[in-house]
């Protein structure tokens, strides 16, 4: 299925979780933010929350600015 | 010699943001130069790609030692403020937030009415807003009245280095207040700063004017001096101005 993850469209198999995608990625998760279509998912929901087709996924952080 | 934001006293009257630095390092380095305890970062969309060890900008600015102020730069629209406010609060685990909602790309001018909505709704959701806005008078009074921790106007556009362009309006915003007021975006150099210190501001937050100079850390310690001259000019209060010489030493005293 299809996912967007930042605005990028990724493919994924079904029943994938937010973890799995996290570990896909390589991502650190330290100091992010998790958002799925505008909610933002708190670091306790990340293991078991199910992404669905056209999910849209941002990972968000702090960066430079004034 | 300090000054009280939002249940906090701060030794230091500059602010300053994190953008534009060639690394976290430099970011880092002009931090300490300025002396600035508070500084602003603001939120968005991490590089998925990136190496697994690559280092964040928090990693660098140790939350336990300086106050992160987290920014809606970006943002058009109350919706989208409120939005980034939610993201920085479950990020850095703080109310604090400064908020900037802009007109449009190419002025990046505050948008009054979307920022007044932002900041209501905020207020109701339990932030402490420090808020960027226009040098409007009456709006600057009503961001205080809805609850804003610190109301912030431009000394002039952001990114232009054009000092403050309407010093009257400044002075009438402070004179009215009873939150800080903290001159935010368009200082270009030292004296910029001292002078917004010296019409009685609280504090004074820029980024590009140290980040754009030629020597940053040089300019970063530049402000830091600047912003402590203008706050004690401002308490020492300024002489009368003369539309007349007047001699420095006694006339009779001097040899016929």
């Amino acid at each position: 299925m299809n996912i967007f993850i930042n605005g990028e469209k990724f493919r994924v198999h079904e029943n994938i979780n937010l973890i799995n995608i996290l570990k896909d990625n390589n991502l650190n998760t330290k100091n992010i933010v998790i958002e799925i279509n505008k909610v933002i998912i708190t670091r306790d929901h990340w293991e078991n929350m199910k992404i669905n087709e056209n999910d849209s996924i941002e990972i968000i952080t702090a960066v430079g600015g004034g | 010699m300090g000054f009280f934001l939002n249940n906090n006293t701060y030794e230091s009257r500059l602010i300053i943001g994190s953008g534009k630095y060639k690394n976290f390092q430099e970011t880092k380095d002009v931090l300490v130069a300025s002396g600035a305890e508070i500084i602003t970062v603001a939120i968005k969309r991490t590089n998925i790609g990136q190496d697994f060890n690559q280092k964040n900008l928090l990693d660098f600015i140790d939350p336990n030692e300086y106050k992160i102020l987290p920014n809606t730069a970006g943002c058009f629209s109350s919706e989208d403020a409120i939005r980034i406010s939610l993201i920085a609060r479950e990020l850095l685990g703080d109310n604090l937030i400064k908020l900037e909602v802009l007109q449009d790309q190419e002025t990046l001018l505050p948008n009054e009415s979307e920022t007044l909505i932002a900041a209501k709704e905020l207020v109701n959701l339990g932030f402490s807003i420090m808020v960027y806005t226009t040098d409007n008078v009456s709006l600057a009074k009503e961001l205080e009245t809805i609850g804003c921790v610190s109301v912030m106007p431009l000394a002039s556009p952001i990114g232009s280095g054009k000092g403050i362009i309407d010093s009257s309006n400044i002075k009438k915003i402070i004179h009215n207040a009873n939150v800080p007021i903290i001159v935010d975006a368009g200082i270009g150099t030292a004296s910029d700063a001292t002078i917004a210190m010296e019409l009685g501001c609280d504090a004074v937050l820029l980024n590009s004017a140290i980040a754009m100079s030629k020597k940053p850390i040089l300019m970063a310690e530049a402000m830091k001096h600047a912003v402590i001259s203008g706050r004690k000019a401002y308490e020492a209060k300024r002489m009368r101005i003369s539309e007349i010489a007047i001699p420095s030493s006694n006339k009779k005293d001097v040899l016929s």
